[in-house]
């Protein structure tokens, strides 16, 4: 588990530069991706959650995460979530099945396919709650003020 | 409303038209999402108090005017995006700091559009060199060994080199991404032929992740749930023809191989 933070840390640090991430915010960057992947990989192998699952709560533990940096940052939240989110998005899907569909297995490849689909449905999801909850936190905390 | 002492005090329409769509046209080409592009331009309107001014935002288009037929109406097209998180960055400070902003209109649109051309922070070999990190490390997070982590290192760096030095081609984003998968493919088999113990399947799969459209497919999928559907077609049939033509690349040098060249290798 201490290699999987490791390594994704690092990966998403450097995808922090591939997207041209300012360069003070990589560190909480690389924090923010690895530990999405690592509640993923334990809610996923060591619980035995299904993916869609194990990726919504991982989305979710990463953007409460990537909020937190944004407000000590004062950076907007986007730049954490964008590389935060990288680790757990399934382009790895898209390809296989795209890769099974070449090559005339069409079952498996549109099972795949799907499964890509719900899967990012699941990160949408995790990333679009905990932005409206925070929203609708911040207009009461306002209207209490006036 | 305008009432605190801002350097941007008193601007005609014209003038919070033309800075609104400066601010979209900045978010739009590095790669904000739509939502965000047209919450920025309509907030920045309401802070100088015009409140009738309507915005359509998708990826290729900014549509930007009032809804009477004597107004004026701004449209931007938009060709080429990327992603300068550093960009979205500076223009958040900008938008939440107006009331803040010493500096004129003349000064801000100057402002605005030396940002358009400025070029990103990192340079092309860094970039290349965080392809290669990023490839190696996800070739290990996904279930290399230590060779694989070697020639995941060089495949993603060389896929990012051969497209780096084939942009000045300017290739469509197609093309693009068949030439990432084919580089992909040959450096990856080049691998293998050279060490016994890499697998094929680890070193592509953590080569193929700086290139392919995971985040692009999500963030259409957020585009359809906050209720941009066009926007949300978009992206996702754009992360779908992606994927689509980094399949081809890869597959047609690894079919290649094995028809003519494995014969060769024999």
């Amino acid at each position: 588990m201490f290699l999987h933070f490791f390594f994704s840390f690092i990966a998403t640090a450097a995808f922090g530069v591939l997207f041209q991430a300012p360069k003070r915010t990589l560190a909480m960057c690389g924090l923010v991706g690895a530990i999405g992947w690592c509640i993923y990989k334990y809610l996923g192998t060591n619980l035995e959650y299904s993916s869609f699952y194990a990726n919504f709560a991982a989305t979710v533990a990463l953007s409460v995460f990537a909020e937190l940096f944004a407000r000590v940052a004062k950076e907007p939240a986007t730049i954490f979530i964008a590389t935060g989110v990288i680790p757990l998005v399934p382009g790895l899907g898209l390809y296989k099945g795209m890769n099974m569909i070449i090559g005339s297995n069409y079952d498996q490849g549109v099972t795949i396919l799907i499964t890509a689909a719900t899967d990012s449905m699941a990160i949408a999801l995790g990333v679009m709650m905990v932005a409206s909850i925070l929203r609708v936190l911040h207009v009461r905390k306002l209207k209490k003020l006036i | 409303m305008n009432n605190c002492c801002s350097g941007l005090q008193s601007l005609t329409r014209e003038q919070v038209m033309n800075l609104a769509l400066a601010v979209g046209k900045l978010l739009l080409k590095n790669g904000a999402e739509t939502s965000r592009v047209e919450d920025s331009m309509t907030r920045l309107c309401y802070h100088f108090g015009i409140y009738d001014l309507n915005v359509f935002v998708t990826p290729t288009v900014i549509i930007f005017g009032d809804e009477t037929s004597e107004g004026k109406s701004l449209v931007c097209r938009i060709r080429t995006r990327s992603v300068n998180l550093t960009v979205l960055s500076k223009i958040n400070n900008f938008t939440y700091n107006l009331c803040s902003w010493s500096q004129g209109y003349e000064a801000t649109m100057d402002y605005l559009n030396t940002m358009l051309e400025e070029k990103p922070p990192y340079n092309k070999w860094l970039l290349c060199f965080a392809s290669a990190v990023s490839s190696a490390c996800f070739a290990q997070v996904l279930g290399g060994n230590d060779h694989d982590f070697v020639a995941a290192f060089i495949t993603g760096g060389v896929a990012m080199v051969v497209l780096k030095l084939l942009g000045g081609y300017r290739p469509s984003a197609f093309w693009e991404n068949v030439l990432a998968g084919a580089a992909i493919g040959a450096t990856a088999l080049g691998c293998c032929a050279m060490s016994r113990q890499c697998t094929m399947e680890a070193i592509t799969v953590g080569a193929l992740m700086p290139f392919l459209p995971g985040l692009a497919f999500t963030n259409g999928l957020r585009d359809y749930m906050a209720g941009d559907l066009i926007s949300g077609n978009c992206r996702v049939s754009e992360a779908v023809m992606f994927a689509l033509s980094i399949t081809i690349g890869l597959a047609g040098v690894l079919v290649m191989w094995w028809h003519w060249g494995w014969q060769l290798w024999r």
